[in-house]
């Protein structure tokens, strides 16, 4: 073993009460940055498997200058067999005019396939009156958003008038109600996709295809593959930006919060390590005298440091994780009616390999703030340092 | 090497402080000292004695003047090389013993050879050979709390000499030791002396002592007369 590792763990072993003192801080510290990093782990985790469920995980548009998908049938095939693709689900959509008696409104009226749609963004969970599928059973039916209806002024039986400049005017008669709780619930309308050609007069053709994913994190190399077959297609990362920004400030806010504890923490081992420095004056005079270097002598005192940071991280994290686990177990009493209704367990995610970097990185950490005592022992004079006593 | 050719050599040595006023604490300093010497430095407090030992003993750099030693000139070599020589070539003994309080006797003497890289095996016989020299085999596993000022002086003596150094420098080794302590001490590294042919040089007040040394250095604000 070298002399100055030999040394580091004895010193640090003699003064086994600001030891136990500065590994209990650090690791108090580190501890809550586990848990809390845990936590946020899960709860992110819930919003990506809440929000990103029911979005396209991929959406297809037509190629660069064109309106519209021919032959989309076989893009529809091909995209199907791409490894981890769950669902696809063309759609015929514009913008339309809805008029009711004499309300009137525009919005986007969805062509789609109900079945195939509903794999997509489960509509069918979210319908308050109606049916989904009754758009494709009768001709010229909707689906609107319980919002449009409460501004249309329109119930379930009503018919409205459909049109747009270039379109072909329709009448509609309103077969449900959804609501998701978005403010998809103003803007949006679904009708089966022979309805939307008529409307839009398209024949045989869509505008954009969806994509359901069984890992919504394969998004962008899902959407690369498709590129390749000669169509515009992007990942949700791309389309819903917001949502990765939300977690993205939240991450790094907690981060920022809990990282600072640590330095926190950390800096009580500075002040020890000092005084440390200051009652070993003449035994590093005299480790000056048997020929140890300066950087020996830094050497020394950046170990301690480094030392007490490892145990106060192993030992913070190993408590972290255990807490974090026990949290994980509590049970959340139900509540259907709340959006969160379908968790019942506090979400706790706790990863392997982000625990090695905590404890490397205040490992590290510790390794530098030790830096600034073992500045103060090299820089003793050590004719000085020997004469005290 | 001949025995006539100098391990330590002093030309003009010259130390200054600069404290508002010049204050010259080592004023052009010529002496030699060949292998095996035993040489006594006696002077009043203040006159240069400890700025002698830390210009010899490498802890300490010279306003001007040449420093050789073992036909060297180390005036002018890195922190990495002055430290590899004291690491080598010097062992030093304090006035204060500054052991490392949280280390055994034998641990304390072994500190010299791991700091050189050696093992720790290789370490403990030559520590465990040196506390038998300076009669200390049943305190080797002593920490210097439980020892008394001249055991730890002796340990301290054997940590000097566990890197076989040419050189032995001795600060008031017995400064704080009752005289009879003291007289032993003195004793024990003039048998070292004789035993090994290693270079001692050793400050005292005690004239007595050091009527006994092979030359006699007396230094009065900071010039050097050789007895
Ligand atoms: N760092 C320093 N700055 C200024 N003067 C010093 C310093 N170190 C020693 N001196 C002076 O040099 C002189 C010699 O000191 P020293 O070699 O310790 O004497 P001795 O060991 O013979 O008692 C003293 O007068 C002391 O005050
Ligand atoms: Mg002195």
């Amino acid at each position: 073993m070298r002399y100055e590792l030999l040394i580091a763990l004895r010193q640090l072993r003699a003064r086994k009460f600001q030891t136990l003192l500065s590994v209990g801080a650090i690791a108090l510290a580190v501890m809550i940055l586990t848990v809390s990093h845990s936590l946020l782990l899960g709860v992110t985790g819930e919003i990506y498997n809440i929000t990103v469920d029911k979005l396209p995980h991929v959406s297809v548009s037509p190629e660069e200058g064109e309106d519209y998908i021919y032959l989309y049938g076989t893009l529809v095939g091909r995209i199907g067999s791409i490894e981890g693709v769950t669902a696809v689900s063309p759609f015929l959509t514009g913008q339309a005019s809805f008029r009711f008696k004499d309300n009137s409104l525009n919005c986007e009226l969805r062509g789609v396939v109900p079945s195939q749609e509903n794999e997509i963004s489960s509509i069918e969970e979210d319908m308050v009156e109606g049916s989904f599928q009754e758009i494709e059973f009768s001709r010229n039916t909707v689906v609107i958003g319980s919002k449009l209806a409460e501004k249309l002024e329109v119930n379930p039986g009503d018919s409205v008038d459909v049109s747009f400049p270039n379109a072909n005017l329709l009448s509609l008669r309103v077969v449900g109600i959804f609501h998701t709780g978005s403010p998809l619930d103003e803007v949006l309308a679904y009708t089966s996709l022979g309805t939307a050609r008529e409307f839009y007069d398209a024949s045989n053709a869509v505008n954009g295809v969806s994509v359901r994913l069984r890992d919504f994190n394969r998004d962008t190399e899902v959407a690369n593959e498709i590129k390749k077959l000669g169509y515009n297609a992007k990942g949700w990362t791309e389309t819903d930006p917001a949502i990765l920004r939300f977690i993205a400030i939240e991450s790094t806010s907690n981060a920022v919060i809990y990282g600072l504890i640590v330095v926190i923490a950390s800096f009580g081992v500075v002040s020890t390590l000092n005084l440390s420095v200051i009652s070993a004056k003449g035994q590093i005079g005299m480790l000056r005298a048997m020929g140890a270097q300066v950087s020996g002598i830094q050497r020394i005192f950046i170990l301690q440091s480094g030392i007490l940071g490892l145990l106060g991280a192993l030992f913070g994290t190993f408590a972290g994780v255990l807490i974090a686990l026990a949290i994980g177990q509590y049970e959340i009493p139900a509540d259907p009616s709340d959006v969160y209704g379908s968790i019942s367990f506090i979400p706790i995610v706790v990863r392997f390999q982000d625990i090695v970097f905590i404890i490397f990185a205040v490992f590290l950490l510790n390794l530098i703030t030790g830096v600034y005592p073992a500045r103060q022992a090299a820089k003793l004079d050590p004719v000085k340092a020997i004469s005290s006593k | 090497m001949t025995d006539e050719s100098p391990v330590i050599e002093l030309k003009n040595l010259t130390k200054v402080y600069q404290n508002g006023v010049e204050f010259r604490t080592l004023d052009n300093a010529n002496l030699r000292i060949k292998k095996g010497e035993f040489v006594a430095i006696v002077g009043p407090s203040g006159s240069g004695k400890s700025t002698l030992m830390h210009l010899i003993g490498l802890l300490d750099t010279p306003s001007s003047g040449t420093l050789l030693i073992d036909g060297k000139d180390v005036t002018k070599m890195s922190d990495k090389e002055r430290s590899g020589m004291r690491n080598r070539i010097l062992g030093f003994v304090f006035q204060y013993h500054h052991l490392l309080p949280d280390f055994t006797a034998l641990e304390n003497v072994m500190m010299p050879l791991l700091i050189a890289g050696k093992s720790r095996e290789k370490a403990k016989d030559v520590a465990e050979k040196l506390l038998k020299e300076v009669g200390l085999e049943g305190r080797m596993e002593h920490r210097p709390g439980e020892l008394s000022g001249g055991q730890n002086q002796r340990v301290a003596i054997a940590r000097a000499l566990s890197c076989s150094p040419a050189i032995v420098l001795g600060d008031e080794p017995t400064g704080n030791l009752d005289t009879k302590t003291g007289d032993m001490i003195y004793e024990l590294l003039r048998r070292l002396n004789k035993e090994y042919n290693q270079t001692f040089i050793v400050v005292t007040h005690n004239e007595d002592l050091a009527s006994k040394a092979d030359i006699i250095i007396r230094l009065v604000d900071g010039k050097i007369t050789v007895q």
